[in-house]
């Protein structure tokens, strides 16, 4: 579904690549985690999968990337956007301003597209149902709050169903409760077998529990590849500029401190820490 | 239903029912006759037996009159003062030290203070009673290039906006423990941080806003569609048809009496 290959980026008057050498393929189905440290590359990666990059943020790049087959660095941006979506981390910037419901709001991107308005109202109410956000469809997208806003932003894109979500930083200004139900909600989405998902984000314990792969950037390259669990229990992340999550860290402390044997894999989740711990 | 970020009042009224560019041609017509109204005190009469009347009707006649009377008093205030004690030559009716007040310089102020309120009125008639989006939908059904169209929108939002962003810097910078209040030096003082925060935040949001724009399609080419039905009827057109030409009329009798 997408196919980066050696993908390298710089932007204008910067001195380094901002990626470099990215090379990886994520299939349809896949919800699919990228960690790193701030400044690594999350968010110019999710600009060249979505076709900003070159398009809307110019500069020096090399490599292909394709989604669904198509050329993201050949084709306008406009042109693949019921192919491939984006969704950011604020979510007040992402409400267009120029509907007044959260229902019209959904209905934007679609009437873009020149849908016709039974198509429209059958997929913004599966949007809306699959964003939790049925009872909210006749509110001001305004009135509504930072979390309800972030998942009014994914059903806006959602709806226009693209073959791939890509999301950079979806649950920073979000409760854990909410946190929670973006990547439960993302984890939905690829259920269905169809959709690939790329999720940028520094929210490591929710990566593990839902994301069926972790890449790690540093520095713009690509520093590791696999599975969430196993990259996170890895000594070497701290290397990367990030933090194990909190289970890991109570794990290790407490081997150091005699209170757990030693030898076992950390635990990651919560989950493997009430295993570790029992 | 209500958008922080707009004036639109939500009433059930007829106003409100009525096409867009039907209450677009209205407040172009009163526009234009608010410009070529003869007399002083025409304007006025426009405002008091057209267009309050019409606030009455659509619902908003409280928020309509202390709007009005809050976006002209200023303009009202220095035209009376200028006009009225540094008009050329002139009849004086008052003398105030050094300087008299002309009779023909308030007249000129009492005319420009009755357009502006006439314009203001109609403005704000269009504004409480016609949803933007509604008006955006409308112009692009008619032709109207989907960019002109968002870009006038967001006109009509950008002074709330910037004023909502302006108030969180501010309270961001007094909980820091800027003063903001006191001396109008300090004030001014105060204006420096508020202001770079503000105008470069602004820049960033656009860009924001403009990328999120292009992922929901907004730049793509061909044919839209709308979820939004917008009602309209034969007399309707009719009406709009006739108001333009009762603008069109206006405009050239107006003309007509100033060239013969």
């Amino acid at each position: 579904m997408i196919e980066i290959d050696d993908f390298s980026f710089r932007y204008p008057r910067a001195e380094v690549e901002a990626l470099a050498g990215i090379d990886f393929t994520v299939p349809a189905g896949q919800l699919c985690a990228v960690a790193g440290a701030n400044g690594a590359g999350k968010s110019t990666l999710c600009y060249a999968l979505t076709g900003f990059i070159p398009h809307f943020y110019h500069g020096d790049f090399s490599g292909s990337v394709r989604v669904d087959g198509r050329d993201v660095l050949a084709e306008e941006i406009a042109a693949l956007a019921g192919t491939v979506g984006l969704v950011f981390s604020k979510p007040f910037n992402q409400i267009t301003g120029a509907r007044f419901t959260v229902r019209e709001e959904i209905a934007f991107g679609l009437e873009n597209l020149g849908l016709p308005r039974p198509e429209m109202v059958e997929r913004i109410d599966e949007a809306l149902a699959v964003t939790g956000l049925v009872d909210l469809a006749g509110r001001s997208p305004y009135a509504l709050s930072g979390g309800q806003q972030q998942r009014l932003a994914i059903a806006s894109v959602l709806a226009m169903k693209p073959q791939v979500l890509v999301l950079d930083e979806p649950t920073s200004q979000l409760d854990p409760v909410g946190t929670r139900e973006i990547f439960a909600l993302l984890r939905r989405l690829v259920g269905d077998g169809e959709t690939a998902v790329v999720v940028c984000t520094h929210e490591l314990e929710w990566a593990a529990v839902y994301a069926d792969r972790l890449l790690i950037l540093d520095r713009g390259r690509l520093a590791a590849d696999g599975a969430p669990v196993d990259l996170l229990a890895a000594a070497g992340l701290v290397d990367h500029g990030l933090r194990p999550t909190r289970y890991t860290e109570a794990a290790r402390l407490a081997v150091e401190q005699g209170l757990a044997p030693s030898g076992r894999p950390l635990p990651v989740t919560l989950e493997q820490a009430r295993e570790f711990f029992r | 239903m209500s958008d922080p970020f707009t004036l639109y009042t939500a009433r059930e009224s007829a106003l409100h029912r009525l096409h867009p560019l039907t209450t677009l041609s209205l407040v172009a017509f009163l526009f234009v006759l608010s410009l070529v109204l003869p007399g002083v005190w025409a304007p006025y009469l426009l405002y008091g037996a057209v267009l309050l009347p019409l606030a009455l009707a659509g619902g908003i006649p409280g928020r309509f009159l202390r709007l009005s009377l809050q976006a002209v008093l200023p303009f009202a205030i220095s035209l009376f003062l200028i006009q009225g004690f540094f008009w050329g030559e002139g009849t004086p009716i008052l003398d105030v030290g050094p300087l008299s007040l002309k009779s023909e310089g308030l007249a000129f102020a009492a005319r420009s203070t009755g357009r502006i309120l006439a314009i203001v009125g109609s403005f704000l008639l269009l504004s409480f009673t016609t949803r933007p989006d509604a008006l955006m939908i409308a112009l692009s059904q008619r032709g109207v290039n989907d960019k002109i169209a968002y870009i006038m929108l967001t006109t009509i939002q950008i002074v709330p906006r910037f004023q909502a962003k302006a108030n969180a810097i501010l309270d961001a910078q007094r909980s820091r423990g800027l003063e903001t209040e006191g001396r109008l030096g300090q004030r001014l003082r105060a204006l420096l941080p508020l202001v770079q925060p503000l105008v470069l935040g602004s820049i960033l949001d656009m860009e924001e806003r403009a990328i999120a724009l292009e992922v929901r399609a907004f730049g793509r080419r061909g044919a839209k569609t709308s979820l939004a039905e917008l009602a309209d009827t034969g007399r309707q057109r009719l009406a709009r048809r006739l108001l333009v030409l009762a603008a069109a009329a206006a405009a050239a009798g107006r003309l007509a009496l100033v060239f013969f």
